[in-house]
């Protein structure tokens, strides 16, 4: 079996055949893991660059991990450490990267498109670790799978995205991969923050009301106020934020059944979840951490020369 | 020296000749003679009964860079660019550095003009430096040849400062240019908001900034009762409110791309950065109802909105791509391309004779006796631009290798032609 794509550029480019192929190899590999001994020597010889153009704690750490489990070599590259500090394009860090004979490229970008850019103007397979407000396919797939492993299909599962709808590139992959697989999406949030035309493109249901939002879903995939992407205010405060549509536990205790809480990190505690409810028994946060390894181990896999 | 074209379709409503297959006879510069039958010059150009002579065409928006950014463009490749594209006439903007906001930066470019192929009329920009903040020296810099007035790339956002700007060019029958977009909405947008732009992840511009604009500025060309031309426009609000403008006698008039006629924002699917442009690419209905405001004379006239850069600027990530494309040498193509059935004289009309009016240059009419300023060109011609024959110093095209119908065989003006091969 083979992807339909030689890059993962986003969710949108995939066919469900795709998500269910990542998926399904994401579980072998989620077994590899529980073993004494996780390391497998599939990507043994092929050399893996990491681009973060953007800070990360989590997604890099869990690629470099997946790297390792799949014995690549691994090249890490910071744009504040690096060229790019000092004015490199991005064309000209790459391609230098790529003389150096690397066989893969995972990046993150601030800018919308940055990946799509890079995939027309060089030969390495690339991963997009999150392109500005577009996509993060990855996160996107972790998410249906942790989803899976919760609620058993996403066939029909109601999932209400919450929170920072418009700078989110977590949305945006979850959108596309959640109606691709037939679950049915809410977002929710100040209307601010959500897209004017989400419902024309994506034809999912929007909601201002986040009570409303939890007793409508099955999950609730909470999303981070994107502080550090807004350009003007779009709301009065955290404090308001957190009032309005954070998410307590007393919201949870109203309802009439068990949702499952989401959320793709860092939390801001307090802002958009409360601690109760972060580390409370709702949450599946810290499983959504542990599958992205055995996700992008899956789509290294399949992206990678060896298996194309 | 004597030129004569040859069976050639006299494409100028005003002429008497308008419609027919007639010689024309140019002698240094001068139209000499037209008739049914001429002999006798140096030098004869075949037209075989199918192209067009109009009177010479005018881009009322294109930015030279020069002084400042010769290496996107300078004034004689932007004036050899214009030649090819089969433009007479050219206002260029004051986006150079130094900024055209006073008599020197007008004098340059006037002198430096001179000698080349086509007219260059320098607009003068409104504020010093186009910042928006104070009134720049438009009559002294009107005394030295600019031909109107506009911030350019760099819209006069203040209501207060725009009305201000409209009452003082009337002093010299002066008109003032303005791309309309309010630069608080959809801030930092780099695309037309919709559809695709969610999906895209890009964020939107809304079409409520440019209307917005266009409001506002009718509003205050009523009040100034001065002349306004607004050059981009996109949506089909903005047509509504200028054509109720014009029904009510204001002296409201403009102009659209050709690039916003022949592309829409689901061109954007791969992020062209070529395609990135402001006012950005609006939806599929909106670019179905400028070409219909083109039809029904809606729109004045034709502006390229020839905006070059360099390589860099435009092979990057999208959102730091600079925002334009190059424009004057496929504009009639792409136009024709989209709409075939524009009859000759609407193409005289929207490219040459509107803008003559509005921006008082010379009229240009296809007569004995008048100073030759023509187009010529064909509508079943084809035009291939390519990274190779462009004359542009820059690339920035997204209508590079496209085959376009229609071919500008040539222009004569300043007493000289160029011909394309």
């Amino acid at each position: 079996m083979k992807l339909s794509t030689s890059h993962l550029l986003g969710i949108k480019d995939l066919t469900k055949e795709d998500i269910e192929l990542i998926l399904s190899t994401a579980q072998q590999f989620k077994d590899v893991l529980q073993r004494p001994v996780k390391k497998v020597p599939s990507l043994r010889d092929i050399t893996i660059v990491n681009l973060f153009y953007e800070n990360s704690t989590r997604t890099r750490m869990s690629f470099e991990l997946a790297e390792r489990r799949l014995s690549a070599d691994t090249l890490n590259f910071a744009a504040s450490t690096s060229s790019a500090a000092k004015g490199e394009t991005l064309l000209d860090t790459v391609n230098n990267i790529l003389s150096m004979k690397v066989d893969m490229v995972v990046m993150r970008h601030s800018a919308s498109g940055a990946p799509h850019f890079l995939a027309k103007h060089i030969p390495a397979a690339i991963i997009n670790a999150g392109d500005g407000i577009n996509e993060h396919p990855t996160q996107g797939l972790l998410d249906a799978f942790s989803m899976i492993e919760k609620k058993g299909s996403l066939e029909g599962l109601k999932v209400a995205i919450i929170g920072d709808i418009m700078h989110s590139r977590v949305a945006q992959s979850n959108i596309y991969l959640l109606n691709k697989m037939g679950a049915e999406i809410m977002v929710a949030g100040p209307p601010t923050l959500i897209p004017k035309y989400i419902k024309e493109a994506h034809g999912v249901r929007v909601e201002y009301d986040v009570m409303k939002a939890l007793e409508w879903c099955d999950v609730a995939n909470v999303l981070r106020i994107q502080l550090e992407r807004q350009n003007q205010p779009l709301f009065s405060s955290l404090r308001e934020y957190n009032l309005a549509y954070g998410i307590k536990r007393s919201m949870l205790d109203k309802l009439k059944k068990e949702i499952v809480i989401m959320h793709p990190g860092p939390i801001n505690r307090g802002v958009e979840l409360d601690s109760d409810v972060a580390d409370g028994p709702h949450s599946i946060i810290l499983n959504q951490v542990e599958n992205g390894v055995a996700v992008r181990m899956a789509a290294l896999y399949l992206l990678s020369p060896k298996s194309n | 020296m004597k030129i004569l074209l040859k069976q050639v379709i006299i494409a100028d409503p005003r002429s008497p000749h308008n419609g027919t297959v007639k010689d024309i006879l140019i002698a240094d510069g001068i139209i000499t003679k037209i008739a049914g039958e001429i002999d006798g010059a140096e030098e004869v150009l075949h037209c075989g009964g199918t192209s067009f002579a109009s009177p010479g065409w005018v881009d009322v928006f294109a930015n030279f860079n020069d002084p400042g950014f010769e290496y996107k463009e300078t004034l004689e490749t932007g004036a050899a660019a214009a030649a090819a594209g089969g433009y007479t006439n050219v206002l260029v903007l004051p986006n150079t550095n130094p900024v055209v906001h006073n008599k020197t930066q007008v004098e340059y470019i006037v002198q430096k003009s001179k000698g080349l192929a086509v007219n260059i009329h320098p607009l003068g920009a409104v504020t010093k430096a186009c910042e928006g903040k104070e009134l720049a020296e438009m009559y002294d810099m009107y005394s030295s040849g600019a031909c109107a007035f506009s911030d350019g790339n760099y819209p006069v956002q203040s209501a207060g400062l725009m009305v201000k700007a409209l009452q003082y060019v009337k002093a010299f029958n002066g008109v003032v240019i303005q791309v309309p977009v309010d630069k608080t909405i959809g801030q930092f947008g780099l695309m037309h908001e919709g559809i695709m732009s969610t999906k895209l992840g890009l964020p939107g511009v809304p079409a409520l900034a440019e209307e917005l604009m266009v409001a506002r500025d009718i509003k205050l060309a009523r009040y100034a009762d001065s002349k306004l031309h607004f050059t981009g426009v996109t949506t089909p609000k903005s047509f509504e409110y200028i054509r109720r403008a014009k029904e009510a006698g204001l002296q409201v008039t403009c102009s659209v791309t050709p690039h916003h006629l022949f592309f829409c924002d689901e061109d954007l699917l791969e992020y062209d950065c070529n395609l990135k442009v402001n006012p950005p690419l609006r939806s599929k209905e909106d670019m179905m109802a400028l070409r219909e405001a083109v039809l029904n004379g809606t729109v004045d006239c034709i502006a390229t909105h020839h905006m070059p850069h360099e390589w860099d600027s435009k092979i990057c990530e999208f959102e730091y791509a600079k925002n334009g494309m190059t424009g004057l040498e496929t504009s009639y193509a792409a136009l024709n391309t989209v709409l075939p059935n524009l009859s000759a004289e609407q193409v005289s009309t929207l490219f040459s004779l509107n803008a003559r009016k509005i921006f008082n240059l010379p009229a240009a009419e296809i007569k004995e006796g008048e100073t030759a300023d023509i187009t010529l060109f064909n509508n079943d011609g084809d035009t291939q631009l390519t990274n190779e024959t462009t004359k542009s110093r820059s690339v920035n095209s997204a209508f590079m290798n496209k085959m376009l119908k229609g071919k500008v065989i040539g222009i004569f003006t300043k007493a000289n032609k160029f011909i394309n091969p």
